[in-house]
């Protein structure tokens, strides 16, 4: 019985969805996920997550609209700037009286709208260091000499450290994780000649 | 059963990349007390619950458990000082002891990055929750070589402590245990507004949304200087880089100067135990560089 209304209501889902996205990837699990991970639609619409938010008195965020609109199938969220603005502070998933859990959703909206290539260039920057030193944020020379100046190994014993061993596991930690679709418009030819250089580099 | 009294040190990316000194400290307080911390070759970032999680969460689970399998191949727990290394790692450990079809998934994709396979067998754990739980306010002072003088604003952060059904350490709302922790070293604690707020950093919008970051740390650092503490307690170098640099942005926009020292508990707390003042590094951050130590020298009894 509940399966069948799922079930439409995940058509009429998709049929409302195809509007405001490119969904040809895209299928029934997005909303079977969110549903089964949060209970999104338990949820009564109080705004106490927005009364908590952090970001959102200063900003646009508005975590009550976001789970409304996933509710009825609205899914313009994903290439909503907005849902990039949480800090993760977890307010709302604590103060949620139907333990909604909304910054996992929003955490899944953005694994989402990741998959669809609307990922902010900054980030993607972060990735690359990421990919290129095994962190996101890498050493410089004045920490360095700062270091040395505190008495401490200059390099720390992480990944960055071991980079240049033959097979290193930088380099297998940079191919096989965190390779993010490419914004829209970038076609994947260019995104191989692009990976090529680096590696010549 | 792992080892006792000992530690696998994460290091994770801002403190040993930024904060050094929080890095020298860690070092110093934990061979004070006994312990012995082993280094993490090759460990990677944790990576960041915020960002990275958000672009990939099965990937940034992967490399999650990548970090945690170094520390299990040495048999040791592993300790971080940092909110959001200790949000990722622990979470992760947590879903991956628990969930079984989970950690073969993950141990799948562990064996594209070399010899790593997840086996739950370590716990993860925060420095501030060592210090102020399991050493405690009592047992610290045994070996406390000078006290401070001093008030603070004690900064939690968000990821020490929430999701709180999943970390389990104190309340995420009226949390107490790094206010007794720091009124054993003697430095009183104040009350500000919105005292647990979020510092604005985290979420990945530190980086792609700098002015609403430095927006929400405004507010946070108003009511700080309204009461006017002698420096800013943090537990997360992620932190204690928005400190920082909000701070500085501050003076930049809006020719507001605070200039209050931001120091990680595992500073203050090494100097209590005794290091050396300058290794604590305040004369490589940017603000409060004028703060003068206040120290009470602790009787030694044997």
């Amino acid at each position: 019985m509940t399966s069948n209304t799922k079930s439409e209501s995940i058509n009429d889902f998709l049929k409302e969805k195809k509007k405001y996205v490119d969904i040809s990837e895209f299928d029934s699990h997005f909303f079977d996920d969110i549903e089964r991970r949060s209970k999104i639609l338990t949820c009564i619409q109080c705004g106490t997550c927005s009364a908590s938010c952090e970001s959102g008195r200063w900003t646009a965020l508005k975590t009550r609209i976001i789970i409304r609109k996933l509710i009825l199938g609205d899914l313009s969220v994903l290439k909503d700037p907005d849902i990039w603005l949480c800090t993760t502070c977890y307010n709302c998933y604590e103060r949620c009286p139907r333990d909604v859990r909304p910054t996992d959703v929003i955490i899944e909206l953005r694994n989402y709208a990741s998959k669809l290539g609307n990922i902010h260039p900054v980030h993607r920057k972060v990735v690359d260091y990421l990919k290129a030193t095994g962190h996101a944020v890498p050493i410089n020379d004045k920490i360095k000499q700062m270091r040395k100046e505190l008495d401490m190994e200059e390099i720390p014993p992480t990944l960055y450290k071991f980079k240049d061993e033959e097979n290193s596991d930088l380099t297998r930690y940079a191919k096989e994780l965190f390779n993010l679709v490419p914004p829209k418009g970038e076609k994947e030819e260019n995104k191989d000649t692009n990976k090529d250089k680096e590696k010549k580099a | 059963m792992v080892q006792d009294k000992k530690y696998a040190f994460y290091l994770g990316c801002i403190m040993p990349n930024r904060y050094p000194a929080i890095e020298k400290s860690t070092r110093y307080v934990m061979e004070k007390l006994g312990y012995e911390l082993l280094d993490m070759e090759r460990a990677a970032c944790c990576p960041a619950p915020g960002v990275l999680r958000s672009f990939d969460k099965e990937d940034w689970m992967v490399a999650a458990a990548r970090n945690i399998c170094i520390a299990e191949k040495m048999d040791v727990d592993l300790i971080t000082v940092c909110n959001g290394c200790f949000g990722t790692l622990q979470e992760v450990n947590l879903r991956l002891h628990e969930d079984e079809a989970l950690r073969e998934k993950v141990n799948e994709k562990l064996k594209l990055l070399g010899d790593y396979e997840f086996k739950a067998t370590i716990e993860v754990k925060h420095v501030a929750a060592l210090l102020s739980i399991d050493i405690g306010p009592t047992e610290i002072q045994e070996h406390l070589v000078r006290k401070l003088n001093a008030t603070t604003a004690i900064h939690y952060g968000c990821h020490f402590l929430k999701p709180s059904h999943v970390r389990q350490i104190d309340s995420p709302e009226d949390p107490t245990i790094l206010e007794d922790f720091v009124e054993a070293l003697g430095i009183k604690s104040l009350n500000f507004k919105q005292k647990y707020t979020c510092c604005g950093a985290g979420g990945g919008i530190k980086a792609a949304y700098a002015d609403t970051s430095m927006t929400i740390l405004s507010e946070k650092m108003k009511h700080i200087s309204e009461v006017n503490p002698d420096f800013i307690l943090d537990v997360c170098p992620f932190c204690h880089l928005q400190f920082e640099s909000g701070q500085d942005w501050l003076k930049k926009n809006h020719n507001i100067n605070y200039d209050i020292p931001v120091f990680h508990l595992s500073q203050i707390t090494a100097y209590c135990m005794g290091m050396d003042e300058k290794y604590m590094g305040l004369q490589y951050q940017n603000n409060g560089k004028k703060y003068e130590l206040t120290p009470i020298e602790v009787q030694a009894n044997d």
